[in-house]
Formats: structure tokens, sequence, C-alpha cells
């Protein structure tokens, strides 16, 4: 059932992907790029981490969605069904594609038996040092839920609290910098 | 419980189709929208890796964050280019930009 349950997800993800890359329509692309979006937030929650699925849903589907499609009602002409969706090279980069994604499924094939018996392993922890430690918990079943994540984010000792301020700082540069270059008057 | 090896096989596919809409689409907003395929790709390896390692670490949520978070940054900086070359050029099919300034 949760196998049938993944793959249905899947299918759906890797449908709807496909389906935004190549469809005529921009705007159908956009809705078809949302659900495959939530898709992957349920993929997440396969993983066991919920948190991230929610923030997923939430800025994924909820913001860049919309980002996108105000992008595309801001600079498309929206009804033009005859325009021309791929360019000039899309055979070779189909080819190029498959030829990715055929060596992405092999290795992953091939490698597969060291996988299997780590994975037993795992359940107790199999790295027990990491070289950035935050906040390692053994012998627990960790779920990546705001209690463990959070204090991960903002410890100065062992999380990542300058990667978090870094951070904080592009998305400032970021709201400024998007004002300033999507502005109407060019002469400042 | 489903083997590790399945999300890689899901987000290699998902990268794949990423890729493929990077190179061939014309609209820049179509490309805009392969790259975060290919970053969601990503997500779900370091989510798997880490469910892999048995969670000793919370170093791939982390990075996840971070990853939403400069995905959400870079989706409004390239909308704001984007709308800023189409006020200047009509279109922004990538094939005919040459240039970024005028």
């Amino acid at each position: 059932m949760e196998q049938f349950v993944f793959w249905c997800i899947a299918i759906f993800i890797v449908l709807s992907a496909f389906f935004a890359m190549i469809m005529k329509n921009i705007f159908h692309c956009a809705l078809l790029l949302a659900a495959a979006l939530f898709g992957v937030a349920g993929i997440f929650v396969y993983l066991g981490a919920e948190f991230l699925a929610l923030v997923q849903v939430l800025i994924y589907v909820g913001a860049i969605t919309i980002l996108i499609i105000f992008g595309i009602m801001l600079t498309h002409k929206m009804m033009d069904s005859k325009i021309i969706v791929m360019n000039k090279q899309v055979v070779m980069s189909a080819v190029i594609t498959g030829v990715l994604g055929t060596l992405i499924i092999l290795t992953i094939y091939s490698t597969a038996h060291w996988i299997l018996p780590a994975l037993k392993n795992s359940e107790s922890g199999y790295l027990t040092h990491s070289i950035t430690t935050a906040s390692v918990t053994k012998n627990k079943k960790v779920v990546t839920d705001v209690y463990t994540l959070g204090p991960a984010l903002i410890n100065p000792k062992k999380g990542f609290a300058f990667a978090f301020e870094l951070v904080s700082i592009l998305l400032l540069s970021v709201l400024i910098g998007a004002t300033v270059i999507a502005r109407k008057d060019q002469e400042g | 419980m489903i083997p590790v090896q399945d999300f890689l096989y899901l987000a290699g596919l998902i990268f794949s189709i990423g890729v493929f809409g990077v190179l061939s689409r014309r609209n820049a907003i179509s490309v805009l929208m392969g790259i975060e395929l290919m970053l969601n790709a990503v997500n779900i390896n370091l989510l798997a890796f880490a469910k892999f390692w048995g969670w000793t670490t919370l170093n791939g949520p982390v990075f996840v964050v971070f990853i939403i978070t400069i995905a959400a940054g870079e989706a409004a900086v390239a909308l704001a280019i984007f709308i800023s070359i189409y006020r200047k050029f009509k279109d922004i099919n990538v094939d005919e930009i040459k240039y970024l300034n005028h």
C-alpha cells in the first residue's frame, strides 16, 4: 500500500512536470508546475519531513507559483496559441536529456547494492560523528519538525547561524533589488 | 518501507525533465520553471540521504530550508528582470535577447 501510493505520487509528479515542460499554453504550464511541486510535498511527507512539506506547499505552491503567474500575466500575450514554444535545439536537448537521465538511473541502479545493506544499520544511526553536528540526536527517531529544525538553524555553536543570517541579508537584498529592477522609471 | 534508491530514481527523473525544460524552451519563464524543478529534485535527494543516514544530523533538512529560501529569492529577482526586459524588448524569448544593455 505504501509502495503503491508512493509510485502513484511519483507518476503524478513526473507526468505533470513533463507536461509543464512541453505544453504550449504557458499558463497551463504554471498550473502543472504547481501540481508537480505539490506532489513533491507529498514525497517530503514520505521522507519524514512534515514541516518541510508544509514549507514546500507554502513557499513553492503558494508563493512561487503565484509569482510566476503574475510574471506570465505581466509579460505574456496570453491567448496567443500559435506561438512556438520550443527553440531550434529541441531535438538535441531531448537527446542530451535522455542520455543524462539514463546515466543517472543506471548509476543509481548499479550502486544500489551498497545502499541496501547500509540501510539496515541506519536505524541505530549510521554516522555517529558528523563534521558539522547540528543537534545530533542518537538512538532516537528524529522527526524534522520545528522543535529540532529551529535550534539547528539558529544555534551559534553547533548550528547554521551564520548561514541563516547570510540568507536573511540575501532576502533583504532580493527585496530591494527586485523593486529597483522592476521599477518603471529608470532614471535613477 | 520505501528503499532510498526509489527516491533517487524519482529525483533523477525530475532533474532530467527540468534540464530538458531549461535547454529547450524559448520563453524565459519556462526556463525558470525548469530551474525550480531541478532545485526540487535536489531537495528530494538531500532529504532522501538524510533519511538514509538515519537522521543523525540535520544538515540535509537545513540545506533544504536554505535551498527553498534561495529559490524564492531567485524567482523574485528573475521575474523582476523579465518584466524589465519585457518593457524594453516587448518579448522575453531567450533566443532573441542577446544583450542585457539595450
